[in-house]
């Protein structure tokens, strides 16, 4: 290896790992502040490690940290978001899938019209949609309910997940769906007997998309839940938002790590098909 | 077994007319191939009788019954697909038994059907396996024991053996061959390969651009080709075409190297007077002399391409080109001026601007 060449290496990992520190260095300070007590914080360093790491501080975020005036932690909204997240990603692959087959297999007319609203739809900012949303869920007597949150995680994911669906089954020959007529199938048998069952990859990819968009979003759901559906993110703010006396920071560290983690875990275990998920749209096929 | 007659049978894509006023009647038991160039209708043609594609005009009728409006699966007919189309999650078993499962057949019934086509295609030990886990060949076999399952009275071939290497090309031709003469169902078979046509066919539909130019014996379509594209697609080497003038009487022709005697040539209508012809003959019928004669025309040696079996020889007849297939002792060591006759039995005379036989 030639001096310039070592140079050259060196100064790529130099600014490969400043790169990673500009992300892991608040990453850290968060996972050390939560492992503190109350005092040991407000006394040292954000930098310091903790005298006697614990998890007290999860305990309380979990069921005893105060939201308002309720001091019953963010664990029943770590169910909610859970329930949100489920119901809305079965319906959204459900949906984006039938609708990515029958859009690029089904030979519909005006196929190519229906993909080219759906793309507009996908980039519309969605907060454009909201106030017209609120109203006619007000007015169907659903507003605050788990149903309008569900849909409207729904509504806003179906244009991208169906696109992702549409290339994948594009890249199928058009022959297996003829052989599958001739054998008999009608729409569903084909969609349910043939086409989903090669479609495991496509599916793990789209459902991370759904999963880590219905988990981390915030406004939706601070606008649509309501109170009985208060996803995570939105008492997360309440509660690193609620204050008497003192602020606990360690207890807002751990219940911002205990609201990060599934989308975490997510990437740690699925981390290929995370990739995959990201560059989706970019890529056809 | 099916009688499938095909009635004034029209398809476009946008613009452009792939099927144009279609008519064909293939007798039951026939084992018809649609032979043309890529793009000439003639996959679209099978698609029409699968019922996978839409007709715009016309009508298809089995056995005399129109099923022109019909779903492909309410027309009981096996199809095979030149990308073998197995469904990719399913072992060969499954794919075979998938019809018959979607009709909701009894599980003896399927076993005892997907057991008696593997037994005829010899594919008992693939049965377990999935396609991935199969070669090209292997596929094909499990694609038309698929077809064969469902009881069909019409079976589709679409290019069935084109993603095969030669070889193997060979051997399933004369499967696919045996197949037809133990079931004696109506067999529809599309290809581009001439050799597969010639060998397979009872009868030879020759398409272009839309339209059948010809629908007969292999043996007709080779020796009597009724129209110009027919006599060039068909044969390898193809048949030469020479300018050539018609006397009155049609009994010779004048080319640029001498004079053809013509009498005994079949004419569909006689000439009614002299005319300007396109002379085809095929070059197995081109006898090649080292010396002058009556009758013969001086021509130029242009190349020789030895075949194996036999060899072409490129000529030159007054700046036309001809080829002749000659055995491989005929070919060596030509002077570079020849002479050569025709065979009347390998002539074809078309007309040159409409390109029919005359």
């Amino acid at each position: 290896m030639t001096a310039t060449r070592r140079a050259a290496r060196i100064g790529l990992y130099s600014f490969l790992i400043l790169s990673a520190a500009f992300f892991a260095i608040p990453m850290l300070i968060i996972v050390l502040t939560s492992l503190k007590t109350a005092d040991e914080v407000r006394a040292g360093s954000i930098f310091e490690l903790p005298s006697a790491p614990g998890l007290a501080a999860y305990a309380k975020a979990w069921s005893e940290a105060c939201i308002g005036r309720s001091c019953t932690g963010i664990g029943t909204n770590f169910w909610n978001s859970v329930i949100i997240t489920l119901l809305s990603t079965s319906i959204s692959l459900l949906l984006s899938s039938l609708n990515g087959f029958a859009l690029a297999l089904w030979g519909l007319r005006r196929a190519g019209w229906v993909l080219g609203l759906l793309l507009i739809g996908a980039f519309i900012p969605y907060q454009v949609m909201i106030y017209p949303l609120v109203r006619m869920f007000a007015m169907g007597g659903m507003h605050n309910t788990l149903g309008s949150i569900v849909t409207v995680h729904v509504l806003f994911g179906l244009p991208i997940l169906t696109l992702i669906f549409h290339n994948f089954y594009l890249s199928l020959p058009p022959e297996l769906l003829k052989a599958a007529r001739v054998d008999g199938a009608g729409f569903f048998q084909i969609f349910g007997l043939i086409i989903l069952p090669m479609s495991v990859n496509v599916l793990l990819v789209a459902a991370i998309l759904s999963v880590t968009g219905v988990w981390n979003d915030y406004l939706l759901g601070l606008i649509f839940a309501g109170p009985k559906f208060q996803p995570m993110t939105v008492s997360l703010n309440g509660l690193v938002g609620t204050q008497f006396g003192v602020p606990e920071y360690n207890v807002n560290m751990a219940a911002t790590l205990l609201t990060a983690l599934p989308p975490l875990l997510l990437y740690l275990l699925a981390g290929k098909y995370f990739v995959r998920g990201v560059t989706a749209g970019a890529v056809k096929g | 077994m099916t009688r499938v007659t095909i009635e004034n049978l029209d398809r476009s894509y946008g613009g452009v007319r792939a099927l144009k006023e279609i008519s064909l009647e293939i007798l039951s038991g026939e084992f018809v191939v649609l032979l043309g160039p890529s793009g000439c209708g003639k996959s679209t043609l099978l698609s029409a009788i699968a019922g996978l594609d839409p007709v715009q005009g016309g009508r298809i009728l089995f056995d005399g019954r129109d099923v022109s409006q019909l779903e492909p699966s309410a027309r009981e007919i096996g199809m095979v697909f030149q990308s073998y189309a197995l469904y990719p999650t399913m072992t060969a078993r499954k794919n075979m038994s998938f019809a018959l499962r979607v009709g909701g057949a009894s599980a003896a019934e399927m076993d005892a059907r997907v057991n008696w086509a593997a037994q005829l295609l010899q594919i008992e030990p693939l049965l377990d396996r999935k396609p991935g886990a199969m070669s090209g060949g292997q596929r094909q076999r499990v694609a038309i024991g698929r077809a064969l399952v469902r009881k069909a009275k019409l079976f589709l071939f679409d290019e069935p053996l084109s993603n095969l290497d030669a070889k193997l090309r060979n051997e399933m031709r004369i499967e696919i061959r045996s197949l037809h003469d133990k079931l004696g169902t109506t067999f529809i078979y599309v290809t581009h390969d001439q050799i597969e046509a010639m060998t397979l066919a009872s009868r030879i539909a020759v398409m272009d651009r839309g339209e059948i130019q010809q629908f007969g014996t292999p043996d007709e379509i080779y020796r009597r080709p009724m129209t110009r594209f027919v006599a060039d697609f068909i044969g390898s080497p193809g048949m030469s075409f020479l300018d050539a003038s018609l006397d009155a009487d049609g009994a010779a022709a004048a080319l640029d190297g001498g004079r053809l005697p013509l009498s005994g040539y079949g004419y569909i209508d006689p000439p009614t007077g002299a005319t300007k012809v396109t002379l085809g003959i095929r070059p197995e019928r081109v006898i090649v002399d080292r010396a002058p004669g009556p009758g013969r025309l001086a021509a130029r040696v242009r190349g020789v391409e030895p075949l194996g079996a036999d060899s072409v020889i490129w000529l030159n007849l007054g700046g036309q080109t001809l080829s002749a297939r000659v055995s491989p002792d005929q070919a060596q060591d030509l002077p570079p001026e020849v002479y050569v006759a025709f065979d009347l039995q390998g002539i074809s005379l078309f007309d040159p601007i409409t390109g029919l036989r005359l």
